[in-house]
């Protein structure tokens, strides 16, 4: 009797902590967001630990689906989403990557969350035009990255005896020839196609301008690709040529940031994220390093940036994770805390940015300007296109080919 | 010759061979070269493992570290990110040794079986399938990519364990089956029509006979999976699933970034580490490159 | 084995072996052949990010026979791999033979030349890079210690850049050439050493006229390893050069996999699949045929001995224990 009556009694309480158990199981995963993204190096791990950390404190659960290289966690988000089995989000690039499958219907649209929280209106048009598709929004952005940033060494400065920063083309002109003089490396080079592709149209929108940049890229004007204004710009472009050193090609981009940090280089032409290997140098920008938008207060700013898209699914579960996903990497205070350790500047223009570096303020006081704002290639051109532009731009830079031929086959490229 | 080969006595194993002095010195020489040759970027990759990211900005690969640290190391297997978790490449180590032993053991299994059949009992028709497998050994695998996702995930097996040791047996197959096959081309017939008259039949000769003697081409074949799977990244990136990768995702995560930053004393740290299975591999299977073994048996 | 018997041990003769090699063929046929069918397909269709079901005839293939990145890829697969095979043949052949010699630390040689085989690409490629780098690897070391006109910059230069990569991928590849070779070396039948010795025939003599052709399927075996990583080259390009300096050093996996991937063109990337497998037909038919006709000659001629045999005296006796 006693051997009966015991586990009857225990199995009461027993059933009860199994109940409390599986019922806090379920609220743990409440909300289980799976998402994929490429930040994998420290300082983006940070970064994206803002992100994770405001989905938990919404009452979300954050599974990281990290892979190294955008090329490989697309792919691979891809090819999840074709083998049936989609993550809840998938990180992009601002830029056409993911129009195909918007066409093919892949993904959910988050409309529901924009018109709430009037993206329309506190998005930067380049951005909005990038992710409204056919009057559906298919993307959360959650960052602007600007990839023609000038950095330079005070060091280097100091030694080649410049005073100032550079406020026209001439003026850089002329201060590489003063870096060449004093036998340091004039401009720190990374010889890969994709970072000459961005020097490229950095210098064709900070040389040649707002205008002829979008001409090529949002109008394909191939008029305007054979005039002389143009090829000039190509001329000029080749000309940073005669100042890289000759270890450049092949160079990974730190590599290039690692001799301006060291002085051996004067000035760098790259991206906003060149800030983090600064920063883990313990250089301070002002008195180490400094670093400007462009020649002179008018110069244009690039948009690029992230975006997460949410891929399809009917899962009533899966679509609420992915709607707390776009509002909380869309609200201001996770915008701040994540731009602070990424590097790049928030989305919205209504946020305190006072926590930020003081090249990041200056990019977002460029960004108040509307008319300043330029979208990055990769949002206005296929990225087929972008790479057919990118072989004939590398094959430019690294062999004798005339500038005249050059033109002739970007004109060829835009105009198929 | 085989009249002598019958008539030789099984003098001592050593000195059969013996060169002059000056060729020694020679072969000596020649090897001591290679070894630098071969050696030369293992020693940079561990000077830069130990030196700390502002010597390296510095740029002087062949320099001794000046100030040598072993946190790079510790780093790589403890705490690199990763993603959002930062807990270094042990993480995938238990995954990589689940994918990797079921896998070499299959494939080497069905290419010894394949080129046992296909040297030995050659069934008609067998040879065109073995080129056309032998074709397909050149396609990369990314082209295959698409179809084969759909397919795995028809059958249910799309990103578990059971998936991705299938997709390496099936990639290992046309190499292990070369290997096999022209290693038992080199064995002599005579032996395995003596094990047929002796009343093998397929399955008996293949244990018995073939599989033993096939030590020397077992190691080269277990090097060659051992190091490819271990290696892989691609394949178990796509179809191993989110809780089976392997530690070569978290080594390329470690590696690779786009516009993070970069430190080369860890990434070096994490590819030494990750190749130390290979390595022990190749360490230990030495002890079975030995000579002799088929000839023993057809001499007995 | 009576003459009643036989016609029954045929028919298993055939249906054993066959059943063994079913995974072989289900694999053949269901991952290659249909792998290769489906990528024909989408290269005759516009496909861009996924698989479009439409119908653009020889549109892909005129794209691609018109890009200049697809014929410098060409032409350099066709220069690494003579580069390649070559180099890790003659230096994997010669690293077995020289180890065969009963060398002091057999082991810690073997490894020395077999390690760079256990590491992935993408670490040692840039070291390699670095190493190759005029202003960073050797060219600034010797020049540092003394030899100011030392120049070693075939990494950065538009026609040199291949022989850098090949110079890499020999190193790393030339270790399980000499494994390959080892073993097929010791599987040479040691009386076979003294009776050459007794004969008074030099070492020399004896590797050239009868270990090399005795070495044959492991040369075999190799040779197709080889080739198979030359058609695949990928890592070791993206690792140094990134297909640079411009296009210099592209390579068709590298072209193909950047249009699957990248560029968001898998129609483009199957066509230059397709174009490259045919290639590789085309190379491999004459040799594949020759074998197959070695083959069936000799599977003739074994048919007609076990015809013979059935009725002579057994060769050797208790080989199965």
């Amino acid at each position: 009797m006693q051997t009966l009556r015991t586990p009857f009694r225990l199995r009461a309480p027993g059933l009860g902590l199994a109940l409390a158990v599986a019922a806090s199981g379920a609220l743990a995963q409440a909300n289980r967001a799976e998402v994929i993204h490429w930040w994998t190096s420290g300082g983006e791990s940070a970064a994206v630990k803002e992100l994770a950390d405001a989905y938990k404190a919404a009452g979300g659960t954050w599974v990281d689906s990290a892979i190294a290289g955008g090329e490989q966690a697309r792919s691979t988000a891809i090819n999840r989403m074709v083998g049936g089995n989609p993550p809840t989000a998938a990180q992009f690039n601002t830029s056409q990557q993911f129009r195909d499958l918007i066409d093919q219907g892949l993904l959910n649209n988050v409309d529901e969350v924009a018109t709430k929280n009037n993206w329309d209106k506190i998005l930067p048009a380049a951005i909005v035009g990038s992710i409204k598709i056919k009057g559906h929004f298919y993307a959360v952005p959650v960052d602007i990255h600007m990839p023609a940033w000038f950095w330079y060494s005070k060091a280097a400065f100091a030694k080649a005896g410049i005073a100032a920063e550079p406020k026209t083309a001439d003026e850089f002109f002329a201060d590489l020839d003063k870096l060449k003089a004093v036998g340091l490396v004039p401009l720190a080079f990374g010889g890969q196609p994709w970072q000459e592709k961005i020097t490229f149209y950095a210098w064709l929108a900070h040389v040649g301008g707002s205008e002829m940049y979008l001409k090529l890229y949002r109008d394909k004007d191939a008029a305007m690709v054979m005039s002389p204004a143009f090829k000039s710009v190509l001329a000029s472009f080749k000309r940073l040529h005669g100042y890289v050193d000759a270890g450049s090609p092949n160079r990974n981009w730190n590599d290039a940031t690692a001799m301006v940090i060291s002085g051996k280089a004067g000035f760098q032409i790259m991206g906003d994220w060149a800030k983090g290997e600064f920063g883990a140098a313990h250089q301070t920008v002002g008195k180490d390093f400094g670093c400007f938008a462009g020649f002179g207060p008018k110069s244009p700013y690039l948009v690029a940036g992230d975006v997460f898209v949410f891929p399809r699914t009917t899962d009533a579960a899966q679509i609420k994770s992915q709607q707390l996903l776009a509002t909380v990497f869309t609200s201001p205070k996770t915008q701040v805390a994540f731009s602070n350790k990424k590097g790049s500047i928030p989305i919205r223009t209504d946020v305190d940015v006072a926590g930020l570096d003081s090249c990041a303020q200056q990019g977002v006081a460029i960004m108040k300007d509307a008319a300043r704002q330029l979208p990055s290639p990769e949002m206005l051109i296929s990225p087929d296109l972008e790479g057919a532009l990118q072989d004939i731009i590398t094959k430019f830079w690294n062999t004798n080919e005339s500038v005249d031929d050059a033109a002739k086959a970007i004109a060829a490229a835009i105009k198929s | 010759m085989s009249a002598v080969m019958g008539r030789a006595p099984a003098i001592a194993r050593g000195g059969s061979r013996r060169l002059p002095r000056p060729a020694r010195v020679g072969l000596y020489a020649f090897l001591l070269t290679a070894s630098v040759f071969f050696l030369l970027p293992l020693y940079v990759m561990l000077a830069t493992s130990v030196k700390p990211m502002e010597e390296i900005r510095l740029g002087n690969l062949f320099a001794l570290p000046v100030k040598m640290t072993l946190q790079p190391w510790a780093q790589a297997w403890l705490s690199a990110c990763t993603g959002l978790q930062c807990d270094g490449i042990r993480t995938g180590f238990a995954n990589s040794v689940a994918i990797v032993v079921p896998s070499t053991v299959l494939s080497i299994l069905l290419g010894a079986l394949n080129g046992y059949a296909l040297s030995f009992w050659r069934p008609r028709g067998a040879q065109a399938l073995f080129v056309v497998l032998l074709t397909g050994a050149f396609i990369p695998y990314q082209v295959m990519m698409f179809p084969l996702v759909r397919a795995l995930a028809a059958m249910g097996l799309f990103g578990s364990l059971p998936g991705i040791v299938l997709i390496h047996t099936l990639f290992g197959m046309p190499v292990m089956t070369l290997l096999f096959r022209n290693y038992y081309t080199g064995v002599p017939r005579e032996l395995f029509m003596a094990a047929r008259i002796d009343g093998g039949g397929f399955w008996r000769i293949f244990a018995q006979l073939m599989l033993p003697m096939s030590l020397p081409i077992v190691v080269v074949a277990i090097i060659m999976q051992v190091t490819g799977i271990w290696n892989d990244y691609i394949l178990g990136l796509v179809f191993a699933g989110r809780d089976n990768l392997p530690m070569t995702v978290q080594l390329n995560n470690i590696i690779n970034t786009t516009t993070g930053e970069r430190l080369y004393n860890v990434n070096m740290a994490a590819t030494l580490l990750t190749s130390l299975v290979p390595l022990v591999v190749y360490l230990v299977s030495g002890r079975w490159f030995v000579r002799g073994i088929a000839a023993g048996a057809v001499k007995g | 084995m009576t003459p009643v018997s036989r016609p029954r041990s045929r028919v298993t003769r055939q249906l054993v072996p066959w059943l063994a090699l079913l995974p072989m063929a289900a694999t053949v046929l269901w991952v290659y052949v249909g792998s290769i069918a489906w990528s024909v397909r989408v290269s005759f269709s516009s496909s861009r990010t996924l698989p479009i079901p439409d119908f653009v005839g020889l549109r892909q293939y005129e794209r691609l026979f018109s890009s200049e990145r697809w014929t410098v890829s060409l032409q350099n697969l066709a220069l690494f791999g003579v580069l390649f095979v070559v180099g890790c043949l003659v230096l994997g052949f010669l690293l077995a033979v020289f180890i065969d010699q009963r060398v002091k630390g057999e082991g810690l040689l073997r490894t020395v030349f077999l390690y760079p085989y256990a590491m992935s690409f993408v670490a040692t490629g840039l070291v390699w890079q670095w190493m190759l780098n005029p202003e960073l690897g050797l060219q600034q070391t010797v020049r540092g210690w003394g030899f100011p006109g030392f120049t070693f910059d075939w990494i950065v230069q538009q026609d040199a850049v291949m022989f850098a990569i090949a110079l890499a991928a020999v190193w790393q590849a030339s270790g399980l050439v000499m494994a390959l070779m080892l073993a097929g070396l010791r599987g040479v039948d040691e009386s076979l050493w003294m009776a050459a010795r007794i004969d008074g025939i030099p070492p020399w003599r004896v590797y050239l006229s009868i270990v090399l052709p005795m070495l044959g399927p492991s040369f075999g075996t190799a040779f197709v390893l080889l080739a198979v990583g030359v058609v695949k080259v990928f890592d070791v390009v993206v690792a140094m050069t990134q297909g640079g300096p411009g296009l210099a050093s592209e390579v068709p996996a590298k072209f193909i996999i950047d249009n699957l991937f990248n560029r968001a063109n898998i129609g483009l990337a199957s066509a230059a699949s397709t174009v490259l497998l045919l290639t590789v037909l085309a190379l491999l038919a004459p040799w594949l045929y020759a074998r197959g006709h070695a083959t069936r000659r000799e599977a003739r001629a074994a048919r007609a001995l076990a015809a013979r045999e059935g009725t002579g005296e057994p060769a050797v006796r208790g080989v199965l224990a």
